[in-house]
């Protein structure tokens, strides 16, 4: 269980925060959506939640970051590595740089936790298997695809074995394809009891994954509930938001005096 | 398994057959060498030439770096990088030395240029000397896979941040290129000039360094937040998963070899030689 | 004064930094043939943004990985003996980013400008006279005297140098007028202290390894030098004295203008970051 409690965060050389008293809890096995405006706190509150800030970029934080149960002020970046794993959008800027196979890539997060052999090649091993990329196992990791390359960013965190899992808009710069990949290892990782914080653009993808929704809005969470209800809100568009497509079908509808009933039908 | 590649002793087989075939090949048997040892052999053929200075030295250690690399397979691919390498600096060495040198002994004169014997002598002596440098350096890149040794320094206990930043180079270097060939290709496409004469690709270079530098500055806040996820900054060792096997007479030819340079070292400072 | 530190960010830093150093200085140096090397952009990044000891760190592996790491075509031979040099360049980047001398100073006031602008001028000049001239001249040279006496080797390098010297002068002095930007100022004088310091340290390394030439644009200075009676050593320093003050110069610059132009965020995360690029601007 991840925990942000009464959490506010500045960045180092501003005065402001970005952050205002974010309560937000995430139960194992539970998915929640981050939906808002660009600049309205996503990604701060993914950096945050991961440990990285202030851990890494510095910054004020108050507030406690709790994990299980315990109070992670303070602790060093390397402990949180094994509870909360953070993915980017960039598939390219998150692979390593080092590895000359995607066995490598994945096994190289274990090794730095200074794991026995055995059992850095026992995690590489089945996080390619839970992603489905066992296949990839011997390619070049940037000679991949932009998808392909996020599905190894997702096993390299996952071999960390994190509790927990921040996605921060994972996958806003894929093609369609990339997306529907990355969509399907998602679900996949959502079976195994992974607990993740998506942030996302595409509503669509979050109205599939999600079971909760959080709205944030200039660094305040407005809006938290389940993911059909928060989504049908009549202020999402007001928060920079873009409903998911069967509810925007539906209201196109009924704009025109259609009854929004026969289409859901149809579509379910 | 190949005798040369040592496997991390707790591995399952199946699991070791894995990682067996992450190991870079090795044709012969001098790839299969430590890369210490090659390592060795480079620098002792390169600061030896240097410190035995004349001919005999130098000429002796481009022979042995030829025999090697005949051993290894690689005589073709040595010779032609090492021509290629050092032709700019040797056509520099002949103009300037031939040239330029004071000398008493005029053999020639082009206007003002008179080329004397003492700068031929001079030239010759260096570029004997630069050939070993090349053959030796050549040689060793040529049979020494990066990661094995890399991964050799980092067993002898080299930090595994040195690791990471060697073998992180070696992708950045090509990925930094492909980087400008994209902000070159957009830049031409709004009409700036990057061909053609030099001053037009002086010109076009400029706009180009500003982007390709600041966009390659950009992606290490994100790398390094990646890489903090992964555990990076735990301080202590890693358990490599295969590393390149050392033997007794190869550290036995390492120190014989050092007391040689030594040997050639005390030598030249002695004036025998 | 502290020494830098490695934290994460930093050793991502690097390997970019020393790709920097490579793919320019390869451009530049050896394919452009300009008499400049650009190959260190990289390592003063470094060291202005974690520290002396990064810096240092930083040129001493880019050369040696540049040598012993880096397979074909980015390969070269001969780097590795320069490691010294490139770690001098790292170091001395570091300890002028601590001291805050990468620093924008814009909008200036005029009456500081001015005094600044006297300042480079007495500086530059002083170098360039009582420095530069006698080495290059064989001390029979002078403006004022009776330049009969002088070779006209030398009476032609003298007034080279000379109007070098002056336009640099002007140059700068009207760089810091129009941009109203003291930090120019500070920027030239420590690319200038940079360079003469490689050049003391790379000139006897080029001399003995390479009989003092690189294969670069450099070489033609290390030729004309020789031939109007200079021997090897010297030559070779004449040629670095000239190359290198100017090289850095040009690379100090560089490094000024990308930190301005990288978002202050981005800056302050590296341990040295907030003391280069200065506190005041928050």
């Amino acid at each position: 269980m991840l925990g942000l409690h009464g959490i506010s965060y500045r960045y180092a050389g501003y005065a402001e925060p970005v952050l205002h008293e974010i309560n937000l809890t995430l139960a194992d096995g539970e998915i929640v959506g981050v939906v808002g405006a660009n600049d309205a706190g996503k990604s701060t509150l993914c950096l945050v939640a991961s440990g990285l800030a202030p851990g890494s970029i510095g910054g004020g934080l108050s507030g406690r970051l709790t994990i299980d149960g315990s109070d992670m002020a303070g602790r060093p970046l390397h402990e949180f590595s094994t509870r909360v794993g953070i993915a980017f959008q960039n598939p390219a800027t998150q692979l390593s740089g080092v590895s000359g196979s995607v066995f490598e890539e994945v096994a190289l997060g274990p090794m730095n936790l200074g794991l026995p052999a055995r059992e850095t090649v026992a995690r590489t091993r089945a996080a390619l298997t839970t992603l489905g990329i066992e296949d990839l196992r011997e390619r070049e990791p940037r000679h991949l695809s932009g998808g392909q390359a996020q599905l190894v960013v997702l096993a390299s965190l996952l071999a960390m074995r994190p509790a927990h899992l921040v996605l921060d808009e994972p996958t806003a710069q894929l093609d369609p394809e990339g997306t529907r990949l990355v969509g399907e290892a998602l679900r996949a990782l959502a079976a195994t009891g992974t607990g993740m914080l998506i942030t996302e653009h595409k509503t669509d993808l979050l109205n599939r994954l999600c079971s909760r929704v959080v709205v944030i809005d200039a660094g305040r969470i407005v809006l938290d509930g389940p993911t059909a209800a928060v989504l049908a809100d009549g202020r999402m568009e007001q928060w920079g938001v873009e409903p998911p497509s069967p509810i925007r079908l539906a209201r196109a509808l009924e704009a025109r005096g259609l009854d929004p009933g026969l289409v859901a039908g149809a579509l379910q | 398994m190949p005798v040369w590649v040592i496997l991390a002793d707790d591995l399952e087989p199946a699991d070791a057959r894995e990682i067996e075939r992450l190991v870079p090949a090795t044709p012969s048997s001098y790839h299969r060498l430590n890369p210490l040892t090659k390592a060795v052999i480079a620098a002792v053929g390169s600061i030896g030439a240097f410190v035995a200075g004349g001919y005999i030295g130098p000429i002796v250690f481009d022979l042995v770096m030829l025999l090697l690399a005949v051993r290894a397979g690689v005589l073709g691919q040595l010779v032609r990088a090492s021509l290629l390498l050092t032709a700019p600096i040797a056509i520099s060495v002949v103009l300037v030395s031939v040239f330029t040198r004071a000398g008493t002994t005029v053999l020639f004169a082009i206007g003002p240029f008179d080329a004397t014997a003492e700068g031929v002598d001079f030239a010759a002596q260096t570029l004997v000397r630069l050939f070993a440098i090349s053959l030796s350096i050549g040689l060793f890149v040529m049979t020494t896979h990066p990661r094995a040794f890399v991964f050799d320094l980092e067993r002898r206990g080299a930090s595994p941040r040195v690791a990471f930043v060697a073998l992180a180079t070696i992708e950045a270097v090509p990925a930094l290129v492909e980087r400008a060939a994209v902000i070159g290709e957009s830049q031409r496409a709004r009409g700036l000039d990057t061909e053609g004469n030099l001053r037009a690709r002086l010109r076009g270079l400029l706009p180009l360094i500003g982007p390709v530098i600041i966009g390659a500055l950009t992606d290490v806040e994100e790398r390094s937040l990646a890489l903090e996820s992964r555990a990076f900054s735990r301080p202590g060792r890693r358990h490599l998963l295969w590393t390149m096997r050392d033997t007794r007479w190869e550290r036995l030819l390492r120190w014989g070899l050092m007391a040689l340079l030594g040997a050639i070292t005390l030598a030249r400072i002695s004036g025998r030689i | 004064m502290s020494w830098g530190r490695f934290d994460t960010r930093t050793i991502v830093l690097i390997p970019i930094a020393i790709a920097i150093n490579i793919v320019l200085g390869q451009t530049v140096g050896t394919a452009l043939k300009v008499p400049i090397y650009l190959d260190s952009i990289g390592t003063i990044l470094v060291g202005i943004l974690a520290g002396p000891v990064p810096g240092l760190v930083t040129g001493l592996l880019a050369n040696l990985i540049w040598t012993y790491v880096l397979p074909a075509p980015f390969h070269s031979d001969y780097a590795a003996p320069f490691a010294i040099v490139a770690a001098e360049i790292g170091f001395v980047s570091g300890v002028l980013g601590q001291i805050g001398w990468f620093r924008g100073r814009p909008n200036t006031d005029p009456q500081r400008l001015i005094l600044g602008a006297a300042v480079v001028i007495a500086v530059l000049l002083g170098i360039g006279y009582y420095g530069f001239l006698p080495f290059y001249t064989d001390g029979t040279f002078t403006f004022f005297g009776d330049t009969s006496v002088a070779g006209p080797f030398f009476t032609a390098v003298g007034y080279l140098i000379a109007i070098g010297i002056v336009g640099a002068t002007v140059g700068l002095v009207t760089l810091m007028f129009v941009r109203r930007d003291l930090g120019v100022a500070y920027v030239a004088i420590g690319g200038l202290l940079c360079g003469i310091l490689s050049a003391i340290i790379s000139a006897p390394i080029s001399a003995v390894v390479f009989g003092g030439v690189t294969g670069t644009g450099t070489d033609f200075l290390v030729a004309a030098f020789q031939q109007a009676g200079s021997d090897l050593q010297t030559a070779v320093f004449q040629q670095g004295l000239l190359s290198d003050p100017i090289d850095k110069t040009i690379e100090f610059f560089i490094a000024f203008v990308i930190l301005q132009t990288l978002s202050r965020r981005f800056v302050a995360r590296f341990p040295q970051g907030e003391k280069a690029v200065g506190l005041e601007r928050a």
